[in-house]
C-alpha cells in the first residue's frame, strides 16, 4: 500500500478551478518532486493534501485511510507536516519556541528533547541562535527553522513548498543536502520551481501544467527529456 | 497630593490593565472586538454579590465561582454567536454590540436598577508613606489585580496553552499546521477574555458597585488601553493601563476631576499621532 495515494482530485480556489483530476502516489521512503511553472497549481496541491483546501471530487488516502477533507491540525497529528511557502516562522517567538511549537502534536511532544537535538545537529546554526527571535534570522536560517519546526512533530510524510524561493543557490543546495540526510523514516514530497535541483534531489517527479499532471516518471529520465529541458531548464 | 494621585493612579491602572488584557487577547487571537466586554465584567459583579450576600458564600469562593461561570458563559457565546461570523469582522462587531444592549436590559430586569456591592474583603485603611490614609480594600484590589496579571503572564510564557495562543495570534494558518485545533482555541480564548473581564469585575465591584449599564465605561476604558498599548500586546496592556490610570488621576488631582476621562483620551490621541499601531504594537493598521 502506498503511503500517500491521491485519486482524481479537483480543487477550486473560490470560483476558479485550479486542479483537474490529479492522481499521484508516494511510497514510504521516497523523495518525490512536483514540478511546474508559476501558477501550475503545485502549492495548491500541497495545500489540498494537508487539508487547507477541500477537494470537490476524488480522494486522498494516507496509509490507506481517507483523509480527504480533514483539517490541517488533524493531518499533522496523523503524521503529515507541511513546510509552508515563504517559511512563515513565528517572527516574534524565539528559535527554540518555534521548534517547541512544531512539537505540539502528541507524536512530537513525547519525544521533544530528543528531536530537538536531532534538528539542531542537522542545522547547527539553529542551536547557536536558539534564544534569538525568529524574525531576526536570515532567509536561509528561517527556511532551516521552518523545516526544523515541521520535523519536530516527527512526521512520516514531509511536504515541502518552494524551499528555494528567495534563497541564494548555495544556501538552497545546503538545505537540500540536509534534507537528503533524513533517511528512510521521513518521506518527502516537494514542490519546486527550481527544476534542476528538484530533479537532482528526487527519485520520481510529476510535472503539472495548468492544473493537470502532464508527465510523471523517474527523475533522471525526466531530466534527460528534451521537452522538459526546453520548457523548464531553458536548454 | 502628589503621592495620593500616584497611588490612586497605580491602583486604578492595574485594574485597567486587567480589564484590557481580556479585550486584547480576543482581538489578538480572533480579530474580534468584543463590545460586550464590560457586560461580562458587570455580570461577574452581580454573581459575586448574590453568591456572597444572598446565598451567604465566602467572598473568595463567590468570586472564583463567578469568574468560572462567566468563562463558561463566554464560551457558549462564542459557539452560538461569534463562531458563525469568522471572516467578517464587521458582523462580530455588530453582534457583540447587540449582545451588550441585550445584556444591559436583562440585568435591569433581573437585578434591578440599584447598585449592588459585594462585601469588602478587608476593613480599615493604611497610612501610606506617612502622608495619608488609603483604603485597605483598594490596596487589596491592587494586589489581587497584580496576582491575576502575573498568572496570565506565566500562562502565556510558560505553558503549552500560552504558546499556542501566541503562535495563533501571529499566524493562525501555521498554528493549525502545527496541530493546533484553532476552532477549539477560539472558544477557549473568547471564554478566557470574558473571564479576565470577570476577574476585573469581582475585584473592583466591592469598590465601585455594579449597575446594569456600568459596563460601558469599563469597556470604553479597556478599548482605550488596548489601542494605546497596541493590539494584542501583553506589555501594551500593562503599560497602557498604568499610563491611563496615572494620567487620569494626576489630571483629576491637579487640573480638574470633572475632566478625569478626557485626559486619557488626549494622551491616546497624541500617542496615535506618533505611533498609529500603539506603544507596543507592530501590526499594520
Amino acid at each position: 500500500m502506498a503511503m500517500l495515494e491521491i485519486t482524481g482530485i479537483d480543487i477550486f480556489r473560490g470560483e476558479t478551478q485550479v486542479l483537474w483530476d490529479i492522481s499521484l502516489t508516494v511510497e514510504k521512503g521516497e523523495r518525490v518532486a512536483i514540478l511546474g511553472s508559476n501558477g501550475a497549481g503545485k502549492s495548491t496541491l500541497l495545500a489540498a493534501i494537508i487539508g487547507m483546501l477541500k477537494p470537490t471530487a476524488g480522494s486522498i488516502l494516507f496509509h490507506g485511510l481517507p483523509i480527504t477533507g480533514s483539517r490541517p491540525f488533524e493531518n499533522t497529528r496523523r503524521g503529515l507536516a507541511l513546510v509552508p511557502e515563504g517559511r512563515r516562522v513565528y517572527k516574534e517567538m524565539s528559535v527554540i519556541e518555534n521548534l517547541k511549537m512544531g512539537a505540539y502534536p502528541k507524536r512530537g511532544r513525547s519525544r521533544m528533547a530528543e528531536t530537538m537535538e536531532e534538528v539542531v545537529s542537522l542545522f547547527p546554526i539553529l542551536g547557536e541562535r536558539r534564544e534569538q527571535l525568529a524574525g531576526t534570522l536570515s532567509g536561509g536560517e528561517q527556511q532551516m527553522l521552518a523545516i526544523g519546526r515541521a520535523l519536530m512533530s516527527r512526521p512520516e510524510l514531509l511536504l515541502v513548498d518552494e524551499l528555494s524561493l528567495g534563497l541564494a543557490p548555495v544556501i538552497t543546495k545546503e538545505i537540500f543536502r540536509v534534507l537528503m540526510q533524513l533517511g528512510q523514516e521521513v518521506t518527502i514530497l516537494m514542490v519546486e520551481q527550481n527544476v534542476e535541483q528538484a530533479l537532482k534531489y528526487s527519485q520520481r517527479a510529476y510535472v503539472l501544467e495548468s492544473g493537470r499532471v502532464v508527465r510523471e516518471g523517474d527523475s533522471r529520465v525526466l531530466g534527460e527529456d528534451q521537452g522538459i529541458r526546453r520548457a523548464y531548464l531553458g536548454m | 497630593m502628589f503621592l495620593l494621585a500616584l497611588t490612586n493612579g497605580l491602583v486604578i491602572g492595574i485594574i485597567y490593565a486587567l480589564a484590557a488584557l481580556g479585550v486584547s487577547l480576543v482581538v489578538g487571537i480572533m480579530n474580534v472586538v468584543n463590545f460586550a466586554h464590560g457586560e461580562f465584567y458587570i455580570l461577574a459583579g452581580y454573581f459575586s454579590y448574590h453568591f456572597a450576600n444572598t446565598l451567604g458564600m465566602n467572598y473568595l469562593a463567590a468570586m472564583m465561582l463567578s469568574v468560572g461561570l462567566v468563562l463558561i458563559f463566554g464560551m457558549i457565546i462564542e459557539v452560538l454567536l461569534i463562531r458563525k461570523t469568522y471572516g467578517d469582522d464587521l458582523y462580530s462587531l455588530i453582534l457583540t454590540f447587540i449582545l451588550s444592549i441585550v445584556l444591559q436590559n436583562t440585568y435591569l430586569l433581573v437585578f434591578g436598577p440599584y447598585p449592588n456591592k459585594p462585601p469588602n474583603w478587608v476593613k480599615g485603611a493604611t497610612n501610606v508613606f506617612g502622608q495619608f490614609y488609603y483604603g485597605n480594600q483598594r490596596l487589596a484590589a491592587c494586589g489581587a489585580g497584580l496576582v491575576v496579571i502575573a498568572i496570565v503572564y506565566l500562562m502565556l510564557k510558560k505553558t503549552w496553552f500560552g504558546r499556542m495562543l501566541r503562535a495563533t495570534s501571529q499566524d493562525r494558518e501555521v498554528a493549525e499546521l502545527n496541530g493546533v485545533n484553532t476552532t477549539a482555541l477560539n472558544m477557549l480564548s473568547f471564554g478566557l477574555g470574558c473571564a479576565l473581564a470577570a476577574a476585573a469585575g469581582v475585584i473592583l465591584s466591592p469598590i465601585f458597585p455594579v449597575t446594569p449599564t456600568g459596563g460601558m465605561a469599563v469597556a470604553l476604558t479597556a478599548f482605550v488601553v488596548v489601542v494605546l498599548g497596541g493590539m494584542g500586546s501583553f506589555w501594551g496592556c500593562v503599560v497602557g493601563g498604568l499610563i491611563i490610570g496615572l494620567v487620569e488621576n494626576f489630571g483629576a488631582a491637579f487640573i480638574s476631576s470633572g475632566y478625569r476621562h478626557v485626559f486619557g483620551f488626549i494622551i491616546l490621541i497624541f500617542v496615535l499621532l506618533v505611533r498609529p499601531a500603539g506603544l507596543f504594537g507592530n501590526r499594520e493598521i
